[in-house]
C-alpha cells in the first residue's frame, strides 16, 4: 500500500516505513540506544532525500526518547542537574547543527557531509565496541569471577574550573565538561537526524565516569529536548519535517520496541553488543562503498527554485 | 489486547484522513476557468510561442477535451494517468506537447577527489520546464518536415532555448544540459520515447498522457497541433493544474506557510504517540 509524503514530495510503500520505524524501535529496545543512526541511512537509501529524511527521523527521536523516559523517570534515573547542563550545550549545538545544514545544503554538499560523518562515526564506535566486547568475552571466559573495573578514573578533564557537585552521578567535575559533550551530540543531531545517544552514553560512561543506572535515563533527557529543538529548526527554516513519515516510523518504533527490550533480556550483554557493532559495522561499510563506488549518474539536481 | 487496538485506532485514523481530507480546499482552476481563454499569452508557459498561434481552447477546425481537469494528488497519489481526446476536421495530424511550469534548476556535477565522489561542479538554468512531454500520430520527423519545426520543438530543441546563469565555455555547458536531461529522464519528467496520439474514423483522437508520482505542482499546459502537410492549420492550449488536495495539501501549506507552528505541532504529536504508545506496549 502506498501513501504519499507531503513534504517528501513522492509516495513510498507504508509497510516499508513501518518496518524501519520497527526496526529503529527493535534497536532501541534492544540496546537502549535510539536507533536513528541506522534509519536515517536507510531512509536514504530507499530514496527519501536526505534533507527530510534527517529532519523527520529527529522528529520520530522525540516519540523514541519520551516513550523510554517515562521509565527511567519513574524509576527515578535521570540526573536533573546533569541533564540540565548537557541540555545547555546541545540546545546550543542543535541550534548551530541547523544553521549548518542550511547552509551546506544551500551549497550543494549535504548529502556527502551527511554519508562522511556516518561512515566516520559508525566506524569509529563499531570498531571499539566490537573491541570492548572481543575483549570482555574473552576475559570472562578466562576468569569469570574477576572484578569489575574502578567507577571511574581521573584524568586531565577533571582539572577544569567551573567546577559543580552533580549528587545523582556521585560526581565533582568541571561543567565545561558536558557542556562541551553536549553541543558535539547537538550538532551531530542537527546534521544526522540522530539522538545521538550512541556517542553520548559511551562519552557520558568513559569520559564523564557518570554510573551506568543513571546514563540511559539523563542521555534520554538530554536527548528528547535537543530532537525536539531540531525538529522545532528544521520545520521553520528548512521546512523538511514530513509528519506523515515521522508518524509511520513513530508507530513502527511503539511495536518495534518492547519486542527489542524483550529479546534483549534473553540475551547476554556481551553477545548484544557484539552484534551491534557488526550492524554498525555493516552499516559504515555499505555508506563508504557508496562514497567510492563510481555513481550511476555524475549530475543530480539542486533545490528547484519557482521563478516569480 | 486493548494495547493492539489502540495501535489499529490511530493507523486508522492516518488512513482515513485521506479521503475525509479530499473535501478540503482544492486548488482553484486558473482565471477564465476551465472553458474560458487562457489569461493573455504572457501567462502561457513558453516564451517561444509566436502570437500568431491561436491561444484558445476550440477553434472550428479543433476540438480538445481532457478526462480530467486537474491532477490531485492526495495522499494515495502514485502518478496518474490522464486521457486527452477530441475531433478535428480531416484531414490532418495530431501532435500533443505537455509542459510543466518553468523553474531554475541547479545541476551538480559529481567528480572524485581524493578516491571521493563528491558535487563540485554546478550549473543553474532558468526557465526550465518542471515537465516536458510529446505525442504523436506519426513520426516527428515526417510530421514536421517542413515548417512546423519552428513551433513544435523537441525536447533537445526546447531546452537550447534555456538560459544558462553566469559565464561557461559552451560544450561544458552542453555537458550540463545533458546531465539535466539525464536526471530528468529518471525522474520520469523528460519521457523518452514520443507518445501514441491515436486516431479513429479519421476525425477522433485520444492520447493517454501519464505523470509520475514525482510530480512538480503548478499550472501545465497541454498544446495540441492540428498539422496539414507539415504546417500547424490549428492549435488548442488547455491549462492542467496539478497540485496536492486534501490532507496533503493542508498538512504541505501549513510546513509552507508557518514551519515553526508546524514544528510545533510535530512535536507534540510525537510526544503524544511516543507517550501513550510507551505506556500502551509495556502492558501487553
Amino acid at each position: 500500500m502506498e501513501i504519499y509524503l507531503p513534504i517528501a514530495e513522492q509516495s513510498m510503500n507504508v509497510f516499508i516505513l513501518l518496518g524501519l520505524g520497527g526496526a529503529a524501535g527493535l534497536l532501541s529496545g534492544m540496546f537502549g540506544v535510539g536507533g536513528g543512526f541506522l534509519a536515517t541511512p536507510l531512509l536514504i537509501f530507499v530514496g527519501i532525500p536526505p534533507a527530510v529524511a534527517v529532519a523527520s527521523q529527529a522528529n520520530q527521536v522525540v516519540s523514541n526518547s519520551i516513550s523510554s523516559l517515562q521509565v527511567h523517570w519513574r524509576r527515578g534515573n535521570v540526573d536533573l542537574r546533569m541533564g540540565l547542563v548537557l541540555l545547555l550545550g546541545g540546545m546550543v549545538g542543535s541550534s548551530a547543527g541547523v544553521s549548518l545544514f542550511t547552509y551546506l545544503k544551500a551549497i550543494g554538499q549535504i548529502d556527502f557531509v551527511i554519508a562522511v560523518l556516518y561512515v566516520v562515526m559508525l566506524s569509529t564506535i563499531g570498531v571499539l565496541m566490537l573491541f570492548e566486547s572481543a575483549r570482555t568475552y574473552i576475559r570472562r571466559r578466562r576468569n569469570p569471577e574477576a572484578p569489575r573495573g574502578k567507577l571511574h578514573t581521573h584524568y586531565l578533564v577533571h582539572r577544569l574550573p567551573l567546577k559543580l557537585r552533580f549528587y545523582k552521578s556521585k560526581l565533582y567535575i568541571s561543567a565545561l565538561l558536558p557542556i562541551g559533550i553536549g553541543f558535539a551530540i547537538g550538532v551531530l543531531s542537527a546534521i544526522l537526524g540522530v539522538g545521538g545517544g550512541f556517542v553520548l552514553v559511551p562519552a557520558m560512561i568513559y569520559i564523564l565516569g557518570m554510573p551506568t543506572a543513571v546514563v540511559i535515563g539523563t542521555s534520554n533527557f538530554q536527548i528528547l529536548f535537543v530532537a525536539a529543538n531540531v525538529t522545532f529548526l528544521q520545520a521553520a527554516t528548512n521546512g523538511t519535517v514530513d509528519v506523515v513519515l515521522a508518524l509511520l516510523l513513530i508507530l513502527g518504533g511503539v511495536v518495534g520496541a518492547p519486542i527489542g527490550s524483550r529479546v534483549a533480556a534473553k540475551l547476554p550483554g556481551v553477545v548484544l553488543r557484539g552484534l551491534m557493532s557488526v550492524l554498525i559495522l555493516a552499516v559504515a561499510v555499505e555508506l563508504l562503498t557508496e562514497l567510492l563506488r563510481m555513481p550511476s549518474s555524475l549530475y543530480s539536481l539542486g533545490i528547484r527554485q519557482v521563478l516569480p | 489486547m486493548r494495547g493492539w487496538s489502540a495501535i489499529a485506532a490511530l493507523l486508522m485514523a492516518l488512513l482515513l484522513a485521506t479521503p475525509l481530507g479530499a473535501q478540503g480546499p482544492r486548488i482553484e482552476p486558473p482565471a477564465g476557468g476551465i472553458f474560458g481563454p487562457l489569461p493573455g499569452s504572457g501567462q502561457s508557459a513558453d516564451p517561444s510561442m509566436p502570437p500568431s498561434v491561436p491561444n484558445q481552447f476550440e477553434t472550428p477546425d479543433l476540438i480538445v477535451d481532457l478526462s480530467r481537469p486537474r491532477v490531485s494528488i492526495t495522499s494515495a497519489f502514485q502518478g496518474e494517468s490522464i486521457l486527452l481526446f477530441g475531433m478535428f476536421d480531416p484531414p490532418g495530424e495530431i501532435v500533443v506537447v505537455v509542459v510543466g511550469p518553468p523553474a531554475r534548476e541547479t545541476v551538480l556535477r559529481k567528480q572524485r577527489v581524493l578516491g571521493l565522489w563528491l558535487n563540485t561542479g554546478r550549473q543553474e538554468f532558468d526557465d526550465v520546464p518542471a515537465y516536458y512531454s510529446i505525442a504523436a500520430s506519426q513520426p516527428l520527423q515526417r510530421l514536421l518536415a517542413r515548417s512546423a519545426g519552428g513551433e513544435i520543438l523537441s525536447l533537445e530543441d526546447r531546452l537550447q532555448s534555456v538560459q544558462s546563469v553566469g559565464q561557461r565555455e559552451h560544450d561544458d555547458l552542453t555537458k550540463f544540459r545533458l546531465g539535466l536531461v539525464e536526471v530528468k529522464r529518471r525522474e520520469g519528467l523528460y519521457p523518452a520515447a514520443i507518445g501514441q496520439v491515436t486516431i479513429q474514423a479519421n476525425r477522433l483522437f485520444r492520447a493517454e498522457l501519464s505523470f509520475p508520482s514525482r510530480l512538480p505542482e503548478g499550472t501545465y499546459e497541454i498544446r495540441t497541433y492540428l498539422l496539414r502537410e507539415g504546417r500547424i492549420v490549428a492549435a488548442v492550449s488547455r491549462p492542467l493544474p496539478v497540485g496536492k488536495v486534501g490532507f496533503s495539501a493542508q498538512l504541505a501549506g501549513w510546513a509552507d506557510n508557518d514551519g515553526a507552528l508546524y514544528g510545533l505541532g510535530a512535536i507534540f504529536m510525537a510526544l503524544f504517540v511516543g507517550w501513550i504508545g510507551g505506556a500502551v506496549m509495556r502492558r501487553i
